[in-house]
């Protein structure tokens, strides 16, 4: 196998695990911070938001509930707003942290298929995960401004409870 | 910046200057085009800017198939249906849009059913939702604002759902702008202050927001440069049509700039306020302008400053510390605005409007921030931000 092949490959796993890791943070996340609750909650009842990698994927697929909470569809599920990476590796330069959101929306490296209003929601509901999951020095590198109200305090036992949840939901498989 | 990356995308032919509207016919003949049909609107048609154009025809082999004129000021599904079956009932093999913003996005949808067929404009809505390229589309802007005729997107109303659908593809750049003097010599003053300040707005964002790119900032700079140099001899001497045609240039260079670039707060904060107020797009691009830059100063100041060569001069940037060039900037932007206000009234604090409730000021931040462009804004903006935004904004 060529060098570039495994690269491939290892990007591939790495995004992959990345995109079940980040929503089922994101369904944490809608749990236990408001703000996202709040974003959530904005959207229509049962909007359908999917994250995913042309041509077919690894993604995610979640659904948005009446009270700002998220749940975890399987892929084949159609949704109302799909954010499709245009290649794996726009995908892993923004899931390794090395392009924010925001700039790769800026750059071009992805399409948002859907409302628009509701990708900025979804982009927002990103960036405060990230400020809350990630380390300092990191998150200012993914997100355009670190929430200079995000306390260490509040910022560590949110990420334990997030991170707490993204394993217990791989655990239970929901 | 680590490591950039951009994308530029611009294949509009541009026909512009003395006698432009002339070259049509031929231009339509090169590529095969017998049967044209114009879309304009009936404010357009009545001071005579169509007879222009169809004048242009007298004496070449080619004539204009139909002329469809009733485009409201807010293009509409049904007015596309309508403007579609026009073009079918007459044959037509391409569309020459006549006007502003709204005839514009409205000839995008027209042929976007003329092409692809069918009569459901919805199912092409969102991004790159077309499959191939459409029917020929000559823009001839009668404004000197809204850039349309150099950009892939298009607004139109769903009137019954009242939503507002988007369209975004490259198959919806026009093939050819048109860009001639007569076709706004006419403009009234506060028509010709608030479109000018639309498309300096557009070259202002793309500029100073996260898109900026070699290309688009070359264009943008450009736009600036030739709206800051032209148009208070065009509010003073109206019939100027030199500077005119500078300002129609302007016009369609910053929308070549922001197609690319996109634009930021001023417009997240403009789309609301419209929205809420009922206000006109660039009389909010005008309001919002200082307010938004000086908020973002403290991210992209650097950027800001650079405007200072284009508003303002060699002589004025020159003599300008380094430190104080965004803030001059933004300085000499205000000027313009004052400028404004006493020649047109056109309004520069929400206060001034008259239209504005300072309660409403919750709801209209509460949109901004859903607002599509908010988030090429280079700096992040809460809910609360834009509230304070807004709050310096009101007088
Ligand atoms: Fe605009």
């Amino acid at each position: 196998m060529k060098k570039h092949n495994i690269t491939v490959g290892l990007e591939k796993a790495y995004v992959t695990t990345m995109m079940t890791i980040v929503g089922r943070a994101l369904i944490s996340a809608s749990q236990y911070d408001d703000e996202v609750r709040r974003e959530i909650a904005g959207m229509p009842t049962g909007y359908v938001l999917s994250m995913t990698v042309m041509p077919s994927g690894p993604g995610f697929t979640l659904r948005a509930e009446k009270d700002g909470s998220l749940t975890w569809l399987s892929n084949d599920t159609p949704a109302d707003l799909t954010i499709r990476f245009k290649h794996l590796e726009h995908a892993f330069m923004v899931f390794s942290f090395q392009e924010s959101t925001s700039r790769a929306f800026a750059n071009d490296r992805m399409i948002a298929d859907g409302e628009v209003s509701q990708a900025i929601r979804l982009v927002r509901c990103l960036n405060k995960l990230e400020s809350i999951i990630l380390p300092k020095v990191v998150a200012k590198l993914a997100v355009k401004r670190y929430p200079e109200k995000l306390a260490v305090g509040e910022k560590f036992s949110k990420a334990l409870r997030i991170y707490a949840g993204v394993t217990q939901q791989i655990v239970k498989g929901r | 910046m680590a490591q950039s990356y951009y994308e530029f995308f611009c294949p509009v032919k541009m026909i512009a200057g003395h006698k432009a509207l002339e070259h049509i016919p031929f231009e339509l003949t090169a590529i095969g085009v017998s049967r044209p049909m114009i879309i304009t609107d009936k404010g357009v048609r009545q001071v005579g800017l169509v007879d222009h154009v169809t004048n242009a025809f007298d004496g070449t082999d080619r004539e204009v198939a139909a002329i469809f004129d009733d485009v409201p000021p807010d293009s509409s599904l049904k007015t596309v249906q309508a403007a579609a079956k026009a073009y079918r009932d007459q044959q037509c093999d391409a569309i020459l849009a006549i006007g502003g913003g709204s005839v514009i996005d409205t000839a995008k949808g027209v042929n976007i059913l003329v092409s692809e067929g069918g009569n459901d404009l919805t199912k092409y809505s969102g991004a790159h939702n077309l499959p191939k390229k459409l029917n020929p589309l000559f823009v001839v802007p009668t404004t000197a604002g809204t850039g349309s005729e150099a950009t892939m997107v298009a607004v139109i109303s769903d009137t019954e759902k009242e939503t507002k659908l988007p369209f975004a593809s490259y198959f919806l750049m026009p093939d050819a702008a048109i860009l001639d003097p007569r076709m706004t010599l006419t403009l009234p003053p506060h028509i010709t202050a608030m479109t000018a300040m639309d498309a300096m707005t557009h070259a202002v964002e793309s500029y100073t927001c996260l898109s900026a790119n070699p290309m688009s900032d070359a264009y943008a700079s450009a736009a600036i440069r030739k709206i800051s140099e032209n148009l208070m001899d065009v509010m003073a001497t109206p019939d100027n049509a030199q500077g005119r045609l500078e300002l129609a240039q302007a016009s369609t260079m910053a929308g070549a700039a922001f197609s690319n670039a996109m634009v930021g707060l001023v417009h997240s904060l403009g789309h609301a306020l419209g929205a809420v107020c009922h206000l006109p797009h660039g009389l909010c691009m005008n309001l919002f302008l200082p307010y938004v830059l000086d908020y973002n100063k403290s991210v992209n100041g650097d950027k800001i400053a650079d405007l200072l060569l284009p508003l303002a001069g060699a002589d004025v940037y020159a003599n300008t510390p380094q430190a104080q060039r965004a803030d001059k900037a933004i300085a000499h932007l205000r000027q313009m605005r004052d400028e404004l206000f006493e020649r047109c009234n056109l309004p520069r604090t929400l206060k001034e409007t008259g239209k504005v409730e300072r309660s409403q000021i919750q709801q209209i931040a509460e949109k901004a921030l859903d607002d599509g462009s908010i988030i090429y804004n280079p700096k992040e903006a809460s809910l609360e931000d834009l509230i304070q935004v807004l709050e310096g904004a009101w007088e």
